[in-house]
């Protein structure tokens, strides 16, 4: 092996090293998760969520449209009628029943896609491990947005 | 008939027949044209304007309503040019300008022509900057139906509809301009028969299903073509379901039995489908209490009991009732079971032995439906006698009202009650309940003086013919049966000039012992005025023709054979590998009046019709109902079976014109139990003994297409879904006179009224009650008054009053109505908690008073 070689293999891991040193002072790129959290894309598709108006009626009038829409079959809605004197949203007609099914769900957000009134929305929620089948069909109670009245419409 | 005219429409050749209208030319040649006002079955009025085409003409083309225009020789039309184009556009942004776009929310989204033509033909935008103008939404304008006047594009379908096939112009256009709205008229709801078919063909979603309600969306249902169990017409219809419930029902096209039409119980009453108080599991009677069991102890109990009554006391003992309700394999399988296993001919249905019926049922109903389609009529004349359609079956009542008004048919009435179809102001018979023979003989008298028109064979007995009539004569007639003399001449008088005269009798007028006279009564008649080929009896149930067929009689095996007759007790025996009994069996009542120790009783409820035959149940060695609900009759059983109804298993049923058709298994029950009729029926033939192997309803109607001829190659690939009718030719008997009399009863001071009873199609039963939303129709504990009677009694309507006969009382409320008639009070059956039986007690004919209540 000639002189040359081991000279220009010094230089090499002189060069790694002044990476590796350089990086050494800088900030970390990951995240400690779940003790730190991730900024999220404004876009990100994650668990859904039913929204409110800022009367705190329901969005949702049981149309179907999202049912409809979704090419995984995760979402099951049963409408009926409001009470005219006490109703549950707007309008003559209301989703008395609203799952969805997150095994199936892709994440897709054709059903947000479909709503005509803004409904349902994919949140920024991704953490829905879960330890029982049943406890990943989301009912309309667990869906139902509480917190803040009709802040997000659509994202784009 | 005149010769096709040819035309042109976008470069293809079309023949067409004169007078056809454009837009069904166009159909034939399968080129679309956008429609909201033209209906294939209702008038054309052309007031929506979408159906514009160019048709050439000498001073160039214009533009025409393609649904207005008769087809002419050589035209020539355009319906795909860029103004024609334009024109729909412009039209659908008109009709679009005030339109709600409720589609979210709107009942006919997915299936709305309004958002298919708009995909299609509209603008896509809106040139509407103002508000929209309001007008009422979600308004009732009845318990059945939710009218939406923002939505409705004034197409005319709806009172069209009820113009001119119910003949009842409940709906009216309102106001005039950008303000005109479809409403009711004088505020009274609309209450035709049969007037949900109004949404069915509504182009849009201003009417929609009060029942159905937000219960389904079009591309969420799956969709099974079946056929109505409310009653004998079997209209066609298709059961929309989704997770194993029904969603709605509409109706569905067959030219031989509803057209497109249904009525109201047929399209709104179906809740008990999946009732909240199904059974589930079966139950045996342990101390006095039904506890849930398993299927095999439940039947090992009642093969046991059955072998021990019938070693005790014979196979005579032991009865079976089977069900007008329920589909032919079913009581096939009752029939064969307790004829070639337990062997005894005690089988009968409600109205089956009990009801001197005929075999054959309607002709044809199309050939009653024939005055409006077709250019030979089949039936010139109809004789109703006992039966009222717009009660009992309604899609029939909607063929005859066409038949009169647009096919110019006669109608003549013979009903205790001046019904509804009176009003065609044909001879009206009114008579006393038990004088209905010699009303007939009064006919046969009048017919026997008529000069022409009678049948020649017939003629040659005339002498005898007066000579057995003579006492019905005018006075006999006036007082007696309380008929008009005048009318049964005139009605006489039509029936000896018509070609064609169809004369219908229903179970009502045929009850008891008098009814095989009454039978014989109309026959002399039909056959004196050369009608024999067109005397129908109907049954009123969805299965009243196939129960007879089947042989749930005591008197008749499968296929109408008599229990006598040696051919078919040889075919019988040879495929049932048995020996048949010889002896005929006890009908439905004497079974029930205590002639049985055993009884089976499959989807009948008795002891709700009469509180004697309740006791008596209670008294019976051994009781088992097979039933869908538990029924008073099965409160009283020692074991009662879950099974499963119409539309949870295939089965057949067999129309009032011996039509079979499909209706199969559209639901699923997951968390049931219950089985099919058949299925339990074989399961226990197996635990005595026999050896059946049906592994399900088409291995039954094979062997029913053996054990009945009349049945042969009816299979269910066969039938599809427009049903297949069997042959009537071979049951022709030669016709003949048969002297006919009645014993009248005598009147009584005490019991000055005469009781009439019937059906009603609201009525409080097990299958109608169960629709909640339709408790507001419901016909109430009432008892109906003459105004003249109630005067008399002082009695208003409303008044709560005690009706009594000798064998008991019910306390009912008063309603005055014309079409009760002076003399009588009217008591519709199965009301709710008023059994108008407490006061027949067996009897047919009864006499009753009406007092106030203390
Ligand atoms: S995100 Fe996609 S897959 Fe998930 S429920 Fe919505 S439509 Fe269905
Ligand atoms: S979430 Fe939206 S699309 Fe789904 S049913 Fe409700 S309103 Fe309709
Ligand atoms: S309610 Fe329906 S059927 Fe009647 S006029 Fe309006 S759109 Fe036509
Ligand atoms: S007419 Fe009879 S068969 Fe037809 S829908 Fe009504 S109840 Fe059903
Ligand atoms: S369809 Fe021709 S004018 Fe309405």
């Amino acid at each position: 092996m000639a002189l040359g070689d081991y000279i220009k293999g010094a230089i090499d891991i002189g060069k790694a090293m002044g990476v590796t040193l350089k990086h050494l002072a800088e900030k970390p790129v990951t995240t400690e998760y779940p003790r730190d959290s991730v900024p999220m894309y404004p876009r990100f598709r994650g668990k859904h969520e039913l929204r409110r108006y800022a009367n705190g009626m329901e969005r949702c009038i049981g149309c179907m449209l999202c049912e409809a829409a979704c090419p995984t079959g995760a979402i099951y809605v049963e409408a009926d009628e409001n009470d005219p004197l006490n109703p549950t949203s707007p309008g003559e007609r209301y989703a008395k029943v609203y799952e969805v099914n997150l095994l199936r769900c892709v994440f897709c957000g054709d059903c947000e896609e479909a709503c005509p009134v803004e409904a349902i929305v994919l949140g920024h929620d991704f953490a829905m491990a879960n330890y029982e089948r049943k406890d990943f069909v989301l009912t309309k109670e667990q869906l139902l947005n509480p917190g803040e009245p009709n802040v997000i419409i659509r994202p784009e | 008939m005149a010769d096709n005219v040819t035309l042109t429409i976008d470069g293809k050749q079309v023949s067409a027949a004169p007078g056809m209208l454009l837009v069904d030319a166009a159909e034939i040649a399968n080129i679309e044209i956008p429609v909201f006002c033209s209906h294939p079955k209702l008038d054309p009025v052309g007031c929506c304007r979408m159906c514009m085409v160019e048709i050439e003409g000498p001073r160039g083309s214009r533009l025409m309503t393609a649904c207005t225009t008769p087809v002419a020789e050589g035209m020539v039309v355009h319906t795909n040019t860029p103004q024609v184009a334009e024109v729909q556009e412009a039209n659908l942004g008109f009709i679009l300008l005030n339109h709600p776009l409720d589609c979210p929310i709107c009942d006919k989204g997915g299936e709305c022509p309004l958002q298919d033509q708009t995909m299609r033909f509209g603008p896509g935008i809106s040139q509407l900057v103002e508000p929209k103008r309001l007008k009422q939404k979600n308004y009732d304008i009845s318990d059945m139906i939710v009218l939406d006047q923002e939505r409705c594009v004034l197409c005319w379908r709806c009172i069209r509809y009820l113009e001119e096939w119910e003949d009842k112009p409940q709906l009216g256009l309102h106001n005039r301009g950008n303000e005109t709205v479809i409403d009711i008229q004088d505020g009274q709801p609309v209450d035709a028969k049969t007037s949900g078919n109004i949404i069915d063909i509504c182009p849009v979603g201003a009417l929609t299903n009060q029942i159905s309600r937000f219960a389904y969306r079009p591309w969420e249902v799956e969709r099974t073509a079946s056929v109505c169990n409310h009653c004998s017409v079997g209209c066609n219809i298709r059961v929309d379901t989704r997770t194993h419930t029904v969603r709605r029902i509409i109706g569905r096209e067959n030219m031989q039995v509803n057209d497109q039409w249904i009525c109201d119980k047929g399209r709104f009453a179906h809740a008990w489908v999946n009732g909240e108080n199904r059974l589930e599991t079966p139950l045996l009677r342990k101390n006095g209490e039904l506890v849930p069991v398993q299927w095999s102890e439940a039947l090992d109990f009642i093969a046991e009991k059955l072998q021990a009554v019938k070693q005790q006391h014979g196979a005579s003992a032991i009865g079976a009732i089977g069900s007008a309700k329920i589909g032919n394999e079913s009581n096939y399988a009752l029939q064969r079971l307790f004829r070639s296993v337990i062997g005894t001919n005690n089988i009968d249905h409600r109205d089956g032995a009990d009801v001197a019926g005929l075999a054959t049922g309607l002709p044809s109903l199309a050939g009653v439906m024939k005055p409006q389609y077709g250019p030979n009529p089949q039936v010139d004349t109809i004789f109703l006698f006992g039966i009222d359609p717009s009660e009992e079956l309604p899609i029939l009542d909607l063929h005859l009202k066409r038949a009169v008004k647009k096919g110019g048919a006669k109608l003549i009435i013979a009903h205790p009650r001046k019904i509804e179809l009176t009003r065609y102001n044909g001879p009206y018979l009114a008579y006393e309940p038990g004088t209905e023979a010699t009303l007939l003989n009064g006919l046969l008298r009048a017919a026997a003086g008529q000069k022409e028109g009678l049948n020649s064979t017939a003629v040659s007995h005339l002498a005898d013919v007066k000579k057995w009539t003579e006492e019905a004569d005018d006075r006999a007639l006036a007082d007696l049966c309380r008929t008009d003399p005048a009318a049964v001449k005139a009605a006489a008088a039509m029936l000896a000039k018509s070609e064609k005269a169809l004369i219908i009798y229903g179970p009502q007028a045929a009850r008891g012992s008098d009814g095989p006279a009454i039978r014989d009564g109309l026959a002399n008649l039909a056959f004196l005025t050369g009608h024999q080929d067109r005397l129908a009896f109907v049954g009123l149930e969805a299965n009243s023709q196939g129960a007879r067929d089947m042989g749930v009689l005591p008197d008749r095996l499968p296929g109408h054979a008599s229990i006598g007759s040696s051919d078919a007790v040889k075919r019988l025996e040879h495929l049932w590998e048995c020996k048949l009994p010889t002896a005929a069996g006890q009908s439905y009542k004497q079974m029930l009046d205590g002639g049985v120790k055993a009884l089976y009783v499959m989807g009948a409820d008795p002891a709700s019709e009469r509180p004697e035959w309740a006791e008596k149940l209670d008294g019976l060695d051994l009781l088992v109902v097979q039933e869908l609900y538990l029924t008073e009759t099965a409160k009283r059983a020692d074991v009662v079976l879950p099974a499963l109804g119409w539309s949870e298993t295939d089965a057949t049923f067999t129309n009032l014109e011996r039509r079979v058709q499909r209706a199969p298994k559209a639901v699923a029950l997951p968390q049931s139990r219950a089985a099919a009729d058949w299925a339990i029926l074989s399961h226990l033939a197996q635990k005595l003994g026999a050896k059946w192997h049906f592994a399900d309803a088409k291995a039954l109607e094979a062997e029913i297409g053996k054990a009945a001829p009349i049945y042969r190659g009816l299979t269910w690939e066969a039938l599809g879904d427009q049903g297949l009718q069997w042959d009537a030719s071979a049951l022709k008997s030669k016709p003949e006179l048969k002297e006919v009399r009645q014993k009248m009863a005598k009147g009584s001071k005490e019991y000055p009224l005469t009781l009439v009873t019937g059906t009603v199609l609201f009525d409080g039963g097990t299958l109608f009650g169960a629709t909640e939303k339709l408790d507001g129709v419901t016909v109430g504990p009432v008892v109906g008054l003459s105004p003249a009677d109630a005067t008399k009694l002082g009695l208003t309507e409303g008044a709560a009053v005690a009706v009594s006969s000798p064998e008991g009382s019910l306390s009912l409320t008063v309603h005055i109505s014309e079409q009760v008639q002076p003399g009588s009070a009217w008591i519709p059956e199965s009301l709710p908690g008023a059994p108008v039986g407490a006061l027949l007690n067996g009897s047919v004919v009864q006499r009753v008073k009406v007092e106030k209540a203390a």
